[in-house]
């Protein structure tokens, strides 16, 4: 700025003009969109939530499979379940994902899930556990509106299932129930890791929506002068 | 040698005969050995399936024939399975046989042969084989795939109790394999190095989702495992019925037992099967089923449920007439018309079950504690009068029906409750009465019980009573009191009257009861006896009267404590003597009067008998209250006049009075008692007569203490022992003293009364004031009229020239002679005369001319010195200086208006001093600034004390003023 002594008029026309902006700096207009902020803070307490839903229902469930699969320590290699999206990635990597691609793939790992998670219900042959299954299903099909709606709000297009990749849980017939169990297993176990992972993801994306302290001011400049 | 030769030839030989005469017997060339086609392998029923062939049969040929078939396990010579199966053979045929393998059959190498035989069952005989086919290998292994490890079977489905056997195969060589049944370690034997099995006996049901059973190497994290299924066995259904309420549809209903369902097998599956019209029906529930009639009439049905699932199929059957199982519907639409006070019909509905068929219903009437019943035969609709009823009563009437024709089952019953109509009541009320005289008007207070509900017949308006005079002066008198009332109090004009009460509803009056007052009172004087209450009640009995008596009544209150007393009574035949009275509201330990009457044939009442008693006699709880009087120092009274025998919890026998002491022994009339309650002992009198309610406790101890206790004995026990009260006797010459001391201390009071009142003239006369010069009439005529100069002398112009102290003789009295002789310690003040003018102490004189006790008191304050202290031990004193400081310190401070350095003479007057005498405190309380200056200065000194010794201390210019024992200075 460069304001010259005496030049009142000036002055006065520069406060006018910012008085005039005023009701156009965003930082201020509390009746307009707050942005993904309270979306990204909604969608992390689902997650959390949720983490603690699946907690007591991996429990009931793991115990209707019977051992070794309800022992704590049981821990079989990941051999059928290869279709399940993966939760575990590299730090680095992790830490490298852009806003879109770590949404992205929360909401298709979720999706497909979600879908495999019905696929259980299916199965299940007491009504205690459909209901408990069938109302997990309902949380986790708001987590995965929750995230649209987050990505919906940054302006990210939703993932496009491909034609034909559909996920079924049907097994094949040279699937044996033993396996059928173990991919449950897994089913249960990635959707953990998926949820502890979400929590983070969700973590540091509202860290990062959280706006500056000094944003009303860089806007007054901005737009004032 | 060469005789088994000869013998194996002869054995051929014959052998080949016998088969040339059958090839010629039957005409038909023998057949081949089989051949196989395909051995093949289910995994999932552990299978052997067969397929073979036999060649060199004709087209037309069609034998029986029987096939010999070998299972080796492993190796060829390991023969497992032999059978025989016999089936009929056509030309170019494949047969099958299947053979389910208890070792899983990946677990091992099989190995099949069979040979054939013609089936000669008809025809003696021996059998004639053809030659065993080849060895065909059923091998699974090779096929299994690339991974390490297998577990089989692969999801098996057995039934709980089943023999299951389990085997791993291992393709990696590893011998340190572990398999678990539901996290249990399995032990299994080893088939051949790289298969182990595991029998498993009588597995049982464990989940619906199957038992998991798995193994993994010791090394690594790869498990493999499968899951046996095991079904719960199915059971027959139990219970199977069928039924129909409308002959249009059957319900077919059964005990399903337990459910079989698995994650792997459905819930067993029902299904009903008709065999005369062979139709068939698959049931959507597991209990029960519905089966639609044929219309045209088919009157018998034979029903086969069965219950099936994978493994097992069950079924029961059922065969009846379809009209022999007929369960009507409840009945509906019951009504009642015509309801009476006595009679009412009851009218339903029945839902039809076909015109041919007659409904037997059931009609069933609650009413008055009692249950009526009654059939009734119905086509279409019902009815049936019920009569003998109740006025006013509250009926409830049921119905349900069955099949006349054929009895299966009753309907359920259909409920409808009815009331019959009012009538008169037809029992006069139960009434008594209680007479009483108020200012010479017979008042008649009647009480009446209000009719059961059997006899009002309807809701009790009021009741009518009719007052008939029998000296005919009077008018007869109607009253109407209003129900609920149960009682009511009537003014007489006259006493003998007879009293008619009605009970009324909206339909009529009930007959009267009849009640006569006479005009002379009751037996009144009847004595009151004691009767004993049980659980029952109380048993009372009488005297049967002489003159006839149309009844008798006993009357007794319920709350005798309580006013009203609630009065009951009981009405008795004329030929009864004996009752027993009996009430809730009987409580233990409450006394209850019952007076007995006899109803003369004029229905006069009289007296025949007072009881009195309890149903449970209680121990009492509460001891009299206990005044104690005349309390000497060997005896007092005790008296608890106002407890009222009457109102206890018991019949009162007497008293006890206990008595504590210390003594602890009993005079006669008293024995010795223990108390239970704190084991102490006592003496016990005992009163017998319950109205003795005072006693003299005698042969007391003069000054001693005792405690006493007054309580009531019963026959159930004594009172409390409580609460003992106390008294101590007074001392036995007390009383006399007190006659003594009394006059004495009046008369002292008296006399200090009077000297208080004469104290004025007491004083002019014993010690009247000495005359002030300075105030006398005498002084001024002098001054005025004689000598303007003259003046009177005054002390402090007097120059002393030395001041003796003396030391005071304690505890001795001596006279002014005798202190001549004592050797007096004399303290120099003024040693020389020339210092005479220095100033000196506060110099007092005591004048003890006026009082001796008060001199004692050393009112100067000045140090008395020890009466034998050497000088020596004065040092301190000693000098002037000393002495000044020691004086300053203890008194001229405190002499206040006083000049320090002046030297003065005072007479001191003993009367004016406050201070006490103990000489002790003098040190401690210094005197005083008033005390010198309340003094009065003397001016007149007595010329005998004032005088100068004449001998002993004559070369001490002192003046020493001596009492005896004192000091002045």
């Amino acid at each position: 700025m460069d304001l010259r002594a005496g030049d009142s008029w000036g002055l006065l026309a520069c406060l006018c003009t910012v008085l005039w902006h005023l009701p156009a700096v965003p930082a201020l207009n509390r009746t307009g969109d707050p942005g993904p902020g309270p979306s990204i803070q909604k969608t992390y307490d689902l997650t959390r939530y949720l983490e603690h839903q699946l907690r007591s229902l991996a429990g009931t469930y793991l115990n209707y499979l019977g051992p070794p699969f309800n022992e704590p320590d049981f821990n079989p290699p990941r051999l059928g379940a290869e279709t399940l999206p993966r939760a575990t990635v590299n730090l680095d990597v992790w830490r490298s994902l852009n806003d879109k691609l770590r949404l992205t793939q929360n909401y298709e790992a979720y999706s497909h899930l979600l879908c495999y998670l019905r696929g259980l219900n299916r199965q299940a042959a007491t009504a205690e556990l459909r209901r408990s299954l069938a109302h997990f299903c309902t949380s986790l099909q708001g987590l995965l509106g929750s995230i649209a709606g987050v990505m919906a709000a940054l302006g990210y297009p939703l993932p496009q299932p491909l034609p034909g990749t559909e996920p079924t849980w049907a097994p094949g017939p040279a699937h044996s129930d033993f396996l059928q169990k173990m991919d449950d297993f897994w089913l249960l176990k990635e959707l953990q890791t998926w949820l502890w992972r979400s929590a983070k993801d969700f973590n540091r994306l509202k860290k990062k929506m959280q706006p500056p302290a000094a944003a009303v001011t860089l806007h007054l400049e901005a737009h004032g002068f | 040698m060469a005789l088994s030769s000869v013998s194996q030839t002869a054995f051929l030989l014959a052998l080949l005969s016998l088969r040339t005469y059958q090839s010629e017997v039957l005409s038909e060339p023998l057949p081949s050995a089989p051949e196989f086609l395909k051995v093949s392998v289910n995994s999932t029923c552990q299978c052997l399936h067969l397929q073979w062939t036999v060649h060199n049969l004709s087209h037309h040929q069609e034998f029986r024939m029987v096939f010999q078939i070998e299972i080796s396990r492993i190796k060829t010579s390991n023969v497992i399975w032999v059978e025989n199966y016999t089936t009929t053979v056509k030309w170019n045929q494949v047969l099958h046989w299947s053979w389910e393998s208890k070792l899983p059959l990946e677990c091992a190498k099989h190995f099949i042969r069979m040979r054939s035989a013609v089936d000669t069952a008809k025809t003696p005989g021996p059998r004639v084989w053809s030659s065993w086919s080849s060895w065909e290998e059923a091998d699974v292994q090779n096929s299994l795939g690339q991974d390490p490890l297998f577990v089989f079977p692969k999801d098996k489905l057995v039934e709980e109790g089943s023999n299951v056997t389990i085997c791993y195969v291992s393709k990696s060589h590893q011998n340190n394999i572990s398999c678990y049944l539901e996290g249990v370690r399995m032990q299994g034997e080893q088939l051949d190095p790289n298969v182990s099995v595991f029998n498993l006996n009588h597995v049982a049901f464990i989940r619906e989702t199957g038992t998991n059973i798995y193994c993994k190497p010791g090394q690594g994290d790869r498990i493999k495992g499968t899951v046996l299924f095991v079904s719960k066995v199915l059971k027959e259904p139990k219970d199977f019925s069928c039924e129909t309420q409308d002959l249009t549809t059957l319900n077919c209903t059964w005990d399903p037992g337990s459910d079989t369902g698995l994650l792997k097998q459905l819930s067993q599956s029902y299904a009903l099967f008709e065999s005369f019209s062979g139709k068939k029906t698959l049931c959507k529930h597991k209990s029960w089923c519905l089966w639609q009639v044929a219309p045209e009439s088919q009157d018998m049905y034979n029903f086969t449920l069965t219950a099936e699932n994978y493994l097992r199929k069950r079924s029961v059957h059922l065969l009846f007439n379809l009209t022999h199982r007929v369960h009507p519907m409840a009945p509906f639409n019951v009504l009642f018309k015509n309801v009476s006070a006595t009679n009412a019909t009851m009218t339903w509905k029945v839902h039809s079950i076909g015109k041919y068929h007659t409904l037997l219903c059931q009609v069933e009437l609650y009413g008055e504690g009692k249950v009526t019943q009654h059939n009734v035969s119905v086509k279409v609709d019902g009815a049936h009068l019920f009569s003998g009823l109740e006025p006013d009563m509250e009926y409830m009437a049921q119905v349900r029906c069955a099949n006349g024709d054929h009895f299966w089952k009753w309907s359920e019953w259909t409920q409808q409750n009815f009331t019959t109509a009012e009538a008169a009541p037809s029992e006069a009320p139960d009434v008594w009465r209680n007479v009483k005289t108020v200012q010479g008007r017979c008042v008649v207070t009647l009480f009446w019980k209000p009719l059961s509900k059997l006899q009002a017949h309807g809701k009790i308006l009021f009741y009518n009573i009719v007052v008939d005079y029998l000296d005919r002066t009077s008018v007869s008198e109607l009253l109407s009191i209003p129900a609920p009332a149960n009682g009511t109090e009537l003014p007489l004009s006259q006493c003998s009257s007879q009293i008619r009460i009605m009970a009324n509803n909206s339909v009529g009056t009930s007959p009267a009861s009849v009640i006569v007052v006479s005009r002379e009172p009751g037996n009144e004087e009847v004595e009151e006896e004691r009767v004993k209450g049980t659980e029952d009640g109380f048993p009372l009995s009488w005297k049967p009267q002489p003159r006839h008596v149309t009844g008798y009544l006993v009357e007794w209150c319920e709350h005798p404590q309580d006013p009203p007393c609630d009065l009951q009574w009981k009405n008795l035949g004329p030929n009864v003597t004996s009752t027993v009275v009996s009430s809730d509201a009987f409580r233990p330990g409450v006394r209850y009067n019952f007076r007995i009457y006899g109803i003369s044939t004029e229905r006069v009442p009289y007296l025949l008998a007072r009881k009195t008693g309890y149903s449970q006699e209680l121990a009492p709880s509460d001891n009299p209250q206990v005044v104690m009087t005349n309390l000497t120092s060997h005896s007092f009274t005790l008296s608890w006049k106002n407890y009222s025998t009457e109102s206890q919890p018991s019949f009162i026998q007497g008293y006890h009075i206990y008595l504590k002491s210390k003594a602890g022994w009993c005079h006669s009339g008293s024995e010795k008692a223990v108390l239970s309650d704190d084991a102490a002992v006592c003496c016990k009198y005992k009163i017998d007569n319950p109205e003795q309610k005072t006693f003299v406790v005698e042969n007391l101890q003069p000054e001693s203490f005792y405690e006493f206790l007054v309580t009531p004995y019963t026959s159930v026990g004594e009172g409390p022992h409580d609460a003992f009260a106390k008294v101590t006797t007074p001392d036995e010459y007390s009383p006399t003293l007190i006659r003594i001391i009394l006059p004495m201390v009046f008369c002292i009071l008296l006399i200090m009364i009077t000297c208080y009142l004469k104290s004025q003239w007491m004083k002019e006369k014993c010690y009247p004031d000495i005359p002030d010069p300075y105030k006398s009439s005498v002084l001024s005529l002098i001054k005025s009229k004689e000598n303007p100069h003259l003046t009177i002398m005054n002390i402090k112009d007097c120059v002393p020239d030395s001041i003796e102290v003396l030391n005071k003789q304690e505890g001795t009295r001596k006279s002014l002679t005798e202190t001549e002789s004592t050797k007096p310690t004399y303290l120099y003040l003024l040693p020389t005369e020339k210092r005479y003018s220095s100033p000196g102490p506060c110099i007092c004189f005591e004048n003890f001319t006026y009082n001796q006790a008060a001199s004692d008191s050393a009112s100067c304050g000045h140090v008395p010195a020890p009466p034998k202290a050497p000088p020596s031990q004065l040092g301190l004193l000693t000098s002037p200086e000393n002495l000044l400081k020691a004086l300053e310190k203890n008194y001229m401070n405190s002499l206040g208006e006083i000049p320090a350095g002046e030297t003065s003479l005072n007479y001191v007057s003993q009367l004016a001093s406050p201070m006490s005498g103990d000489k002790s405190n003098l040190p401690i309380n210094p005197p005083e600034p008033a005390l010198c200056s309340e003094y009065k200065m003397q001016m007149a000194i007595p010329l005998g004390l004032a005088s100068p010794p004449s001998s002993g201390s004559s070369s001490l210019s002192s003046v020493t003023l001596l009492d005896e024992g004192e000091h002045y200075h």
